[in-house]
């Protein structure tokens, strides 16, 4: 090191440029043990290659952000199973960490360590107050940045990016949930903990009071899908929508399952090519080469998708037991799409 | 306590690269144009190329594209890129 750093070891660590914007807890040797040890598996262990430089997310690093981040070591299974969702192909960090566009990764648990580690899903669920979610969301975000090189300095090309990027974490309120839960609908036992990572923007509030059929609330809920991105933009993938407990009682009360949901949305979000011309109601519409498909496209009234499938729209029911909001997370879509990827949590005593 | 105790979060063997050296001239050098593959990158890297042809005397231009903008170029591509070029110039358009 050619200059001294500050004594003071928080100056010195925005010095190292490794910190969020935020004060990190230094990691001394002590403290990466002891996160280490929550992992109950060996330190050298690789867990994953972190896009977009591919650094090596080894047991350790992975700690040494997780205490900088302010974690509990009971924490590290988690965070574990949020690299390995993240790290997964399908999710594209690559793209979802150097676009220009909003996205930052949303973590979703579901499962018993929601529970255990007192991880928010209930009033206030994107909101500060818990450690457990601002921690773990955290330590995601500064290895993205750490280790995969995306730091907003330099590899992270958004134009303007959303304050997820701090931290993104969330419980399922399972509770609460008349169907199943996002883990178990994609495969995994009730009784297993799970992270989900999904390429998400803020969340945009969608306000309904006088709804009283899972029809007309969902008409509701259509008109703010229908506007993700742009009015006319076409093909999205993967989505969230994320059900208050009281629009989620008023869709089940009425006997529709997600399936039923999916159906009625992605059916109604199409719009015809007519609709969706460049130039017409606004510059923006249909690329070219889509728009070359039709000869007439002013007049045309072939159906175009918002969403690709209706898999692609994804349901959680999270949020406080009063008050009828649930929100729509658009996802990061182009142009191979980054795919909502679940993990299960492997406990520390499975690591052992 | 001491700064030095502090572990690195970073993988520092990944993160800093070093780059290769600068040509001094393009004459004579086979040049390779890569497009992302982001809407309109083509008419950029059009008037790259037809300015690279006004200022210099490359032996070769060479087109090339990612499939996808979204990922990295794949293997098989860097690795063409690296053993037919002296020099790359990467482009995007939006």
């Amino acid at each position: 090191m050619t200059t001294p750093e500050p004594a003071d070891p928080f100056e010195a660590l925005f010095e190292r440029g490794v910190t969020d914007g935020l004060p990190v807890v230094p990691p001394t040797r002590e403290r990466v043990a002891a996160m280490v040890a929550g992992s109950g598996r060996e330190a050298g262990e690789m867990i994953a290659f972190v896009p977009p430089n591919f650094g090596r997310a080894s047991v350790e690093k992975i700690a040494i952000n997780a205490v900088m981040a302010g974690c509990r070591p009971e924490y590290m299974p988690v965070v574990i199973a949020g690299v390995q969702a993240m790290c997964e192909d399908a999710f594209d960090l690559h793209g979802v960490s150097a676009t220009t566009n909003f996205h930052s990764p949303l973590f979703i648990v579901n499962g018993p360590a929601r529970t255990a580690l007192d991880i928010n899903c209930a009033a206030g669920v994107f909101g500060p107050g818990r450690r457990a979610n601002g921690t773990i969301g955290r330590a995601l975000r500064l290895i993205v940045a750490n280790v995969g090189g995306a730091s907003a300095k330099t590899m992270s090309m958004s134009t303007m990016a959303h304050p997820g990027r701090y931290t993104y974490c969330m419980g399922e309120h399972e509770e609460e949930n008349p169907w199943d839960s996002l883990a178990v609908e994609h495969g995994f036992a009730a009784g297993h903990s799970t992270v989900a990572a999904f390429a998400g923007e803020a969340p945009h509030g969608v306000y309904d009071h006088q709804s009283r059929t899972a029809k007309d609330l969902l008409i509701t809920i259509s008109k703010s899908l229908e506007v993700v991105s742009h009015s006319k933009s076409t093909h999205h993938g993967d989505t969230l929508i994320v059900l208050s407990p009281e629009h989620a009682r008023t869709i089940a009360g009425d006997g529709w399952s997600k399936a039923d949901m999916r159906d009625f949305l992605w059916h109604r979000l199409r719009k015809p090519v007519s609709e969706l011309v460049p130039g017409v109601d606004g510059g923006e519409g249909l690329p070219a080469h889509v728009l070359a498909k039709f000869p007439r496209p002013e007049t045309d009234s072939t159906l175009i998708p918002k969403f690709r499938e209706p898999a692609n729209l994804k349901f959680i029911v999270a949020g406080g037991t009063a008050g009828r909001f649930s929100a729509v997370i658009p996802g990061w879509t182009f142009p191979k799409m980054s795919r909502l990827v679940i993990k299960k949590v492997q406990s520390r005593e499975e690591g052992q | 306590m001491t700064n030095e105790e502090f572990m690195d979060p970073t993988d520092s063997v990944a993160v800093p690269r070093k780059t290769a050296t600068r040509l001094s001239t393009l004459d004579g050098k086979v040049i390779t144009l890569l497009d992302i593959s982001k809407a309109k990158g083509d008419h950029l890297l059009d008037r790259v190329e037809e300015l690279i042809r006004e200022r210099a005397k490359p032996q070769a231009i060479i087109r090339k594209k990612k499939p996808t903008f979204a990922r990295p170029a794949p293997e098989d591509l860097r690795a063409e890129i690296l053993k037919t070029s002296d020099a790359v110039i990467e482009a995007l358009a939006d």
